[in-house]
């Protein structure tokens, strides 16, 4: 068996992702939530109304069309569970920005080691913005455009 | 090997399971026996896998179980709370 | 010995107050004020708190909330202090006294008059079901008593660092900690008197609340009562499973997040459910390594977010699998695994030890009713809810009349549907004692609302069943 329901790792599959053409346009988020719990906060924050559900105990249904990938759910979701992709503007590079609550805490320029959604490590990555909300800040790494789909946290190095 | 049950009054599950095959088949007739759910926390901290051992040895479900009185004080008070050693005097 | 207070961490702050010093067995052990003794020698480096009756094994904390018993020793001569939920002050004398406690004798205290008052409503506990009830019954107009046995009002939400789950109105998005703080304090502006410090020792008929205070005992002659003592954590059975090292989930947590200190170095979780969960990325957050956590389930227990979370922090998750020792000398050195089949038997040569100084037991919460059992409430066991509950109306009250029951005294649910069920129960417990009118009655309905709300969806599947199983009619509560 190797659903998230034995691993905790969720798959690609899994999840209600923007098509291609969106993700080449501009920054999106990426709610990586896929069960039914009682939880609303991203519904509540999005300035958009670019996240909706019906009933509380829904998965967040999101407009990608309305969403700017502004980044402001990433930091309220108590689940640490969202995060924002951004692959329009290189060929090779993309950035993901990512939850946190651990210390140290990186600066903008730090390379760290980003790590995909078991902990392994995927590759080194440049620090391009961090920004705080209450006690969570939001991350954001550049990594190699393949690895967009893979990097999902980080540590600091030393 | 010592898989300790109760942990206030120093049960382990073998003693349990004696106690069991003896004829002490009853939560009841078990904290009278071995003083299980005896000690200062009030069976707080056992009852839940002296239930499971008693469930597993006589095949009763859990809900079919008699479940031990309750009495306070449910935890344990210094006898100067309740009793004096001179008359009651006011303080203050 | 390494540090074993923490002084950073990304989400709390510990505001240590003024430093002091105490004796333990001749010995003088450092303390911050507002230390409890227990946390201020664990500190310190002590494990073993206490010797065991008949095995004289050495035993640690287990529960660190008062109910365990678990860490008891003599302080200023008075035996069976539970030093957990006990203040550290200064010079106190503090020893182990094991099975064999010395008679305190007759200086350490003497009987005070009993005193006896009358009040309109007595809610037992401090946690988010009795501060809302307390806060419902209040506004409404009714003269409100909280019995609380910690030294601040919020009960289990204290060491909840994490942001709450639920819906924006009930306070999601903000972490327990805060919302405890927040409770209490309006509690406190409505004029609810809090009772901090206070043991309630018991029930006696008809309505009577006796309780520890201050050093004395009182007795409350109440109108009404709403029971919410919360919960005790479940023990798991395994050799070697008293020693110290093996704590609970709810015990680490205390210790952690309300002391500021962390349980070691390196942590086996038993258990997958939310608890397990959460404790577990607070223990990573607190700088300790996490082995691993297992799960005797096929399946994890807890929310997938919660899983991720600690996944992506490089923590395996391994279901189908089981404790069977704790490895060591007298002391957790290491814990022995292995996996288990559907009929939970164990796979051959898949035995294995994990190194680990902590055996965490998150194996899940039962309901604590023994105040209620003494109220001759009826109780029925109902698995879904995580064993003994008392029947009650949808109203929350219990088969004895005057006593409500809200929080996991009577069902182990989410912290925000025990708010939800202390506001019911409160709002009741008021229309009962008084006239019926409509802002009650509002009260009631938007409570019901939201716990219908959180008991939706697949994982509101359990509560939802569970409690259908032990809510009766008016007519039956009599
Ligand atoms: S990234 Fe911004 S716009 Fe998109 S869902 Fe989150 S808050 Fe709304
Ligand atoms: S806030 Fe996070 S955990 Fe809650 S529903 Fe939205 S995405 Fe899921
Ligand atoms: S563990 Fe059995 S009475 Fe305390
Ligand atoms: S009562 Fe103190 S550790 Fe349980």
């Amino acid at each position: 068996m190797s659903g998230h329901e034995n691993t905790g790792v969720v798959r690609k599959e899994d999840m209600n992702i923007p098509d291609e053409e969106r993700i080449e346009k501009g920054p999106v988020v990426i709610m990586e939530c896929v069960e039914n719990i009682p939880c609303n906060p991203c519904v509540a924050v999005c300035s958009f109304d670019a996240v909706k559900m019906k009933e509380i105990t829904d998965t967040p249904e999101i407009d990608f069309d309305t969403c700017t990938g502004c980044g402001l759910c990433v930091t309220e979701c108590p689940g640490l569970a969202i995060f924002v992709i951004d692959c329009s503007y290189s060929e090779d590079k993309c950035k993901v920005t990512v939850p946190y609550e651990y210390l140290p805490v990186p600066e903008e320029g730090d390379e760290v080691m980003a790590l995909d959604r078991k902990g392994e490590e995927v590759e080194k990555a440049e620090v391009t913005d961090v920004r705080k909300s209450g006690k969570t800040y939001a991350v954001t790494l550049e990594v190699d455009r393949k690895n967009v789909w893979n990097v999902r946290g980080f540590e600091v190095i030393g | 090997m010592t898989i300790v049950v109760c942990r206030c009054e120093d049960v382990t599950e073998e003693d349990i399971v004696e106690a069991i095959e003896e004829g002490y088949d009853e939560l009841e007739k078990l904290k009278r026996h071995l003083r299980l759910g005896m000690g200062p926390c009030q069976g707080k901290t056992c009852m839940l896998i002296a239930r499971r051992i008693l469930g597993r040895e006589t095949g009763k479900s859990v809900d079919d179980m008699d479940t031990p009185t309750a009495r306070p004080p449910s935890q344990p008070v210094p006898f100067s709370l309740l009793a004096s050693p001179e008359e009651c005097e006011e303080d203050e | 010995m390494s540090e074993k207070r923490i002084f950073d961490h990304p989400v709390l702050k510990f505001d240590r107050g003024q430093e002091f010093y105490f004796e333990f067995e001749g010995k003088k052990i450092k303390a911050y004020e507002g230390e409890t003794i227990a946390s201020a020698l664990y500190a310190d480096g002590l494990t073993k708190f206490t010797e065991s009756k008949i095995l004289e094994r050495p035993r640690g904390f287990f529960c660190a909330i008062g109910k365990c018993s678990s860490c008891i020793m003599s302080v200023n001569g008075r035996p069976h202090v539970r030093t957990c939920v006990t203040q550290a002050e200064e010079n106190m004398k503090v020893e182990r006294h094991g099975a064999r406690p010395k008679f305190p004798g007759i200086d350490v205290g003497r009987g005070k008059e009993i005193k006896e008052k009358e009040i309109e409503i007595a809610i037992i506990g401090g946690g988010p079901a009795g501060l809302m009830a307390a806060i419902t019954a209040a506004k409404l107009g009714s003269e409100v008593h909280l019995f609380d046995e910690g030294s601040n009002p919020g009960g289990q939400l204290i060491k909840q660092t994490h942001q709450f789950f639920g819906s924006h109105e009930e306070d999601a998005g903000t972490r327990g900690i805060v919302i405890g703080e927040n409770l209490a304090e309006e509690a406190q502006k409505l004029g609810v008197n809090i009772h901090p410090k206070t043991k309630v020792l018991g029930y006696y008929f008809d309505r009577k609340v006796a309780v520890e205070r201050k050093g004395r005992f009182e007795i409350y002659d109440v109108g009404g009562i709403v029971y919410a003592g919360g919960a005790i954590e479940n023990y798991l059975a395994f050799e070697n499973n008293d020693f110290p090292g093996v704590y609970g989930a709810g015990g680490v947590q205390t210790l952690m997040n309300e002391e500021g200190i962390v349980p070691g170095e390196k942590v086996l979780m038993v258990g997958s459910g939310n608890v397990g969960l959460i404790v577990s990325y607070q223990l990573l957050q607190a700088g300790v390594d996490v082995a691993e956590v297992i799960e005797a389930l096929p399946t994890i227990g807890g929310y997938q977010v919660h899983a991720s979370k600690i996944r992506r922090a490089g923590v395996p998750i391994q279901t189908s699998h089981t404790i069977v020792k704790a490895v060591g000398e007298d002391e957790v050195e290491g814990a022995v695994v292995h996996q288990v089949d559907e009929d939970w038997k164990k796979v051959e040569g898949t035995e294995r030890k994990i190194d680990c100084d902590i055996i965490c037991l998150a194996v899940g919460l039962r309901p604590d009713t023994s105040f209620l059992r003494q109220a001759d409430c009826e109780m029925e066991y109902v698995a879904e809810l995580g064993g003994f509950v008392p029947l009650r109306t949808e109203d929350m009250r219990t088969t004895t009349k005057g006593i409500y029951v809200a929080g996991d005294s009577a069902g182990i649910e989410e912290a925000t549907v025990a708010a939800l069920e202390g506001k019911l129960a409160g709002a009741a417990l008021h229309e009962e004692l008084n006239e019926e009118d409509e802002e009650t009655k509002r009260l009631k309905r938007e409570a019901k609302k939201g716990l219908e709300q959180m008991r939706k969806g697949p994982y509101g599947k359990v509560p939802r069943l569970g409690v259908k199983t032990c809510t009766v009619d008016e007519e039956v509560c009599g």
